[in-house]
């Protein structure tokens, strides 16, 4: 109780709020431009929170992130286009209904659904971490090591269109994690007598480098559209904000269902709100009596979609706060900013910094809070921001990019770093490897070699990690993970592959 | 088949043999990395080295990366082939905005040091911009502004309110 109210007292200062209702801003505004995701965003504010305390930079960030999730409904709903890629579902239902003349509605219901979803995922945030925490400090490493390649699976499993490709993605990712010295003894490895990769990989470089540069080049691919620099914005904003609080109310079901896969997958390391939104979608499009009507302009979809994806925010936080593994990349920066305070991240956080893991959860109330009341009255300045023609929006987030690297190190030659890591990127993603799961590679390779070694060092036998039974358990969900992937692949493929072949013969 | 139907076709044989290109090379990195691997000496306080997991890790991939070879080589036709040098060049016209954004970034970031973070930036910013835009008086004002905003602003922002000093170059 002590804990909770150092938390809230720190939360609850004026400079704290106002930055948090500025990351809030930045977080919708950053979300809402296409190519924009949530991660860049909080990528970019990382540097801007290591002037500030570990609560208040931390609730910084939470708030770019409850904001960003709901920032990507603006452009998914006004443009068809997902401002983020957790937000590809809500373009199903929400578009149509923007395009039938109601695209304040479509608007709010989004943003009530994200508020509620939000709100569910902290709850549950609430109540899970503390005994997972709990749990997960009489984890040793074998077990993490077997939840590590449990994680590594999902990627794999989850991300892209081919399996071969995402395998590929994510060991390539746990190569570039090997680069620099050994975690355990400090020997060096694969730095090719330069300087710069003696200590590593800088994890923040390379994400910016494959994930921002290659996604902002890739927006110029097709000359005519960047030349054009046209927007589709029409009709009239119109939000009945009340009535569509009781409308998105009225489906309990849906919003707590939604709500609870969103926190499912956001707890998964590996999977995100790229991947609840389609899947709350979709249950809720299974259970709904009238799935016809998905894909029309059903409020039903919007709330699925956007509950789903903000309920990750929370989900995601609870294996980095119980276990001290990132659910996401996102959460890998948050870590990231945490580590950067001196805090290590681990089950160890919610005991020796209570304070810190309360404010978190005090601060993703107020973020949901502070994002609804920024969302509704300010719904029209937004508007402004999707209509910014690719062409300005290109190089500017390119320099704020190279900003951000800078600033991280005070190093020029992470900028080399940045071209080389960004021309790679795009290379890797115009030949369609998913570039999702070689950053989980580079955070999770450290983890898994770690573990791996001081396993080994402990006790020289190799079976503990079978005989172990959460070690087992978790190796037999990496199994059973992979042969998911393979069958669904495998259904997937089977009538394309069909028709190409007949063509190619 | 229809002409535009040919054409995809013929885009996606060529992308599955840039694909290919790609498993080779990265097989050939992983063979030479594995080795290079062995050479990292090993500890006697423990029963992996520093070298054993980027062995397995390496391993790993050559290992991927044969099997997806052998998908790839049974995949494509042989007279795709041929057309393979011509379907890149027109992929790479295709997409030559890309080219020259990427080219343009390296540009700006070698300059960077030299230049100094301001003027390097206004250069890049009002540069690239004009390349991407449709030209018109009112875009080229636009322009100019956020040009100066994102370049000496931000550098202002960073020095005076965050204290972080960007790079302020030779000159």
């Amino acid at each position: 109780m002590d804990d909770f109210l150092t938390g809230a007292a720190q939360i609850f200062t004026f400079t704290t709020l106002a930055y948090m209702l500025a990351g809030s801003i930045a977080g919708i505004v950053a979300a809402a431009i296409p190519g924009f995701t949530v991660t860049m965003a909080i990528v970019l504010t990382l540097p801007l929170t290591f002037a500030m305390e570990p609560l208040q930079g931390i609730a910084v960030m939470l708030a770019v992130y409850v904001g960003g999730y709901t920032g990507g409904l603006i452009s998914a709903a006004l443009l068809g286009i997902p401002g983020t890629p957790s937000s590809v579902a809500t373009t199903f239902d929400a578009f149509p209904m923007a395009r039938n003349g109601e695209p304040g509605r479509a608007l709010s219901i989004g943003v009530w659904a994200s508020f509620f979803g939000t709100l569910i995922s902290t709850i549950v945030l609430i109540f899970a971490a503390p005994p997972l925490a709990l749990f997960a400090v009489k984890l040793g490493p074998w077990e993490y090591f077997s939840l590590i390649v449990f994680a590594l699976t999902i990627v794999a499993s989850l991300v892209g269109d081919s399996v071969i490709r995402g395998l590929l993605a994510g060991l390539i990712g746990l190569a570039l994690s090997t680069v620099g010295t050994d975690p355990l003894l400090g020997r060096p490895r694969f730095d090719f007598g330069i300087e710069t990769l003696e200590a590593g990989l800088p994890f923040l470089v390379v994400l910016i480098g494959i994930f921002a540069i290659s996604q902002l080049v890739s927006e110029v691919e097709d000359a005519k559209t960047v030349r054009s620099g046209s927007t589709l914005v029409t009709g009239a904003i119109d939000f009945q904000t009340w009535k569509v609080m009781r409308e998105v109310l009225m489906r309990p079901v849906n919003l707590i269902r939604s709500s609870m896969v969103g926190v499912l997958i956001g707890a998964l390391p590996g999977a995100g709100g790229s991947i609840a939104n389609l899947v709350a979608y979709d249950q809720a499009k299974r259970a709904s009596k009238t799935p016809e009507a998905f894909g029309k302009g059903e409020p039903g979809g919007i709330v699925a979609s956007e509950a789903g994806n903000s309920a990750t925010a929370g989900g995601g936080l609870i294996p980095l706060i119980g276990l001290g593994i990132p659910g996401s990349a996102v959460d890998a920066i948050l870590m990231a900013s945490l580590m950067v305070h001196g805090i290590s991240v681990g089950p160890r956080l919610i005991m020796d910094n209570g304070d810190l893991v309360y404010g978190m959860f005090i601060a993703m109330a107020v973020s949901s809070l502070m994002m609804l009341v920024v969302a509704v009255c300010s719904m029209r300045l937004f508007l402004r921001v999707t209509e910014v023609p690719k062409w300005l929006i290109v190089p500017v987030v390119m320099v704020c990019c190279v900003v951000g690297t800078f600033a991280l190190n005070n190093r020029v030659t992470d900028l080399y770093l940045l071209i080389f890591i960004g021309i790679a990127g795009y290379a890797l993603r115009a030949l369609g490897y998913s570039l999702a799961p070689l950053v989980l590679g580079v955070i999770l390779g450290p983890i898994a070699e770690t573990n791996l070694r001081r396993a080994l060092m402990t006790d020289e036998d190799p079976t503990l990690f079978v005989t172990r039974p959460i070690s087992l358990i978790f190796l037999v969900a990496a199994v059973l993970s992979i042969a998911w992937a393979i069958r669904t692949h495998l259904k997937k493929n089977k009538t394309p592959e069909r028709s190409s072949d007949a063509t190619a013969s | 088949m229809s002409q535009t139907g040919l054409e995809n076709e013929r885009a996606r044989e060529a992308g599955e043999i840039a694909r290919l290109l790609s498993y080779v090379l990265i097989l050939l990195a992983s063979v030479a990395l594995f080795f290079a691997a062995t050479g990292i000496p090993a500890s006697r306080f423990e029963r992996l080295g520093a070298g054993a997991f980027p062995q397995i890790v390496f391993g790993a991939i050559s290992l991927v990366a044969m099997i997806a070879i052998i998908d790839a080589l049974r995949k494509i036709p042989g007279s795709a082939y041929g057309r393979f040098a011509e379907q890149t060049v027109a992929w790479a016209r295709r997409r030559y905005l890309v080219f020259i954004s990427l080219g343009a970034l390296t540009l700006y970031l070698l300059a960077i040091p030299v230049l100094g973070f301001s003027i390097a930036s206004l250069v890049f910013l009002f540069t690239l911009q004009m390349i991407l835009m449709p030209r018109r008086p009112k875009s080229i004002l636009i322009a100019a502004v956020v040009a100066l905003i994102f370049s000496f602003g931000l550098n202002w922002l960073f020095a005076d309110v965050f204290t972080v000093f960007l790079p302020r170059g030779l000159l």
